[in-house]
């Protein structure tokens, strides 16, 4: 095994933080410099995707570690804090409470997504386009 | 897959044929995950599954036949049905306990004659409450995904149309 | 988790993020996207969380792009950047 954790271990065994992180920015980016609004929702899905990378990162509990001995927190028989923490019998389960958090956050997203392509339609109905920036110029003619 | 009278694609034979063959597998598929294992969760899941299916229809067949598959008079019953299952399994505990329970006790059902407690709450979190999960939920994504790609027959401007004849090819 | 898999996960998710930002038709940026939504399931199934990943690719990947692509219907189909 491969001890990750020596020398700049932040560097490289923490790599899934630093995608997490560019894919935080990606989206980021995208929802602050496009200027159509579909390009708009996608940056806010991959930002959101982003996030939960991140949160299912925190809850593998051998990142850097070639993985030995790592299951998928689904227990047979007895419950595993009945023996005190989250290993017995030399498996190491992943800790599940970030999985059931991103799983809400997840629901959340298709509902927000709907809800922002709701409005965008609305938005093509009135104006006739879906560019940010001429939809500003519509409404500058139009006085508003 | 706009409401404009007729079809705006070609019929073509094979992706009806894969839809009608896939189509009860999908579904199939989606209530195994709903009340297929033992065991909470998969209701959420099973529904999205579910509305796939239904999506994969209205995206082969056009908006009108799909309607015809899930009235909107159905969406609505549906949602609520499954939510009345949900709350319904729930005050059942209560009133069959007359008040002794908390609310969602499975374990106070009075089923101890047929099953054990244990199996009283797994029946209940694995099928029941994961039934009207999964009900709402199919019933919520599909009304979304009609309510986003049907243009309303109301009211019809110029920029509607132009931008319909865009999408077509 | 298997790092070389990871890594190479990794890597196209970056690689698919990038390509659906900067497309111009917009039908393929939403494709894209239902293909980044594919990847990083499988990103989360390999690092032990079924049921996230199970969801992300019942809801990212189908239920997401389909009503991407409804609305698309009834909007322009090129963008401008």
């Amino acid at each position: 095994m491969i001890d990750w954790s020596f020398g700049g271990g932040i560097f490289i065994a923490k790599y899934n933080y630093w995608i997490s992180i560019l894919l935080m920015l990606i989206g980021f980016y995208a929802m602050i410099a496009k200027g159509n609004l579909l390009k708009k929702v996608i940056g806010l899905n991959i930002f959101q995707t982003a996030i939960i990378l991140f949160f299912v990162s925190l809850g593998d509990a051998t990142l850097g570690s070639w993985g030995k001995g790592v299951t998928e927190p689904i227990v047979k028989g007895a419950l595993p804090w009945a023996a005190g923490g989250i290993v017995e019998h030399g498996v190491v389960y992943a800790n599940p409470l970030p999985h059931v958090l991103m799983l809400t956050a997840i629901v959340v997203g298709a509902a927000t997504t709907a809800v922002a392509l709701a409005l965008i339609i609305r938005m093509y109905e009135e104006y006739g386009t879906i560019e940010e920036e001429e939809i500003i110029e519509k409404e500058r003619e139009l006085g508003v | 897959m706009n409401g404009k009278k007729g079809k705006i694609w070609e019929e073509n034979v094979i992706i009806e044929t894969i839809t009608r063959l896939m189509v009860p597998f999908i579904q199939i598929y989606a209530l195994y995950v709903m009340v297929g294992t033992e065991g909470a969760g998969g209701g959420f899941q099973g529904g999205v599954v579910f509305a796939a299916s239904i999506v994969l229809f209205t995206v082969t067949f056009g908006i009108s036949k799909g309607r015809k598959r899930l009235p909107e008079s159905w969406n609505a019953a549906l949602n609520s049905l499954g939510l009345y299952l949900y709350a319904g399994v729930g005050l059942l505990c209560i009133v069959l306990s007359l008040g002794a329970a908390q609310y969602l006790n499975y374990a106070a059902l009075p089923l101890s004659q047929i099953m054990s407690p244990a199996h009283t709450r797994a029946l209940m979190i694995s099928d029941v409450v994961e039934v009207g999960i999964g009900l709402t939920v199919m019933s919520i994504f599909a009304s979304i995904f009609f309510d986003l790609a049907w243009k309303g027959e109301g009211k019809k401007n110029k920029d509607k149309n132009k931008g319909d004849k865009e999408v077509q090819e | 988790m298997i790092i070389p898999l990871d890594l190479i996960l990794l890597f196209f998710l970056v690689l698919i993020a990038i390509a659906a930002i900067s497309v111009r038709d917009l039908l393929a940026a939403i494709i894209l996207l239902g293909a980044y939504s594919f990847v990083i399931a499988t990103v989360y199934v390999e690092m032990h969380s079924v049921d996230v990943g199970f969801t992300e690719a019942a809801v990212g990947a189908g239920a997401i792009t389909a009503f991407m692509i409804a609305a698309l219907a009834r909007t322009k189909r090129e963008a401008s950047d």
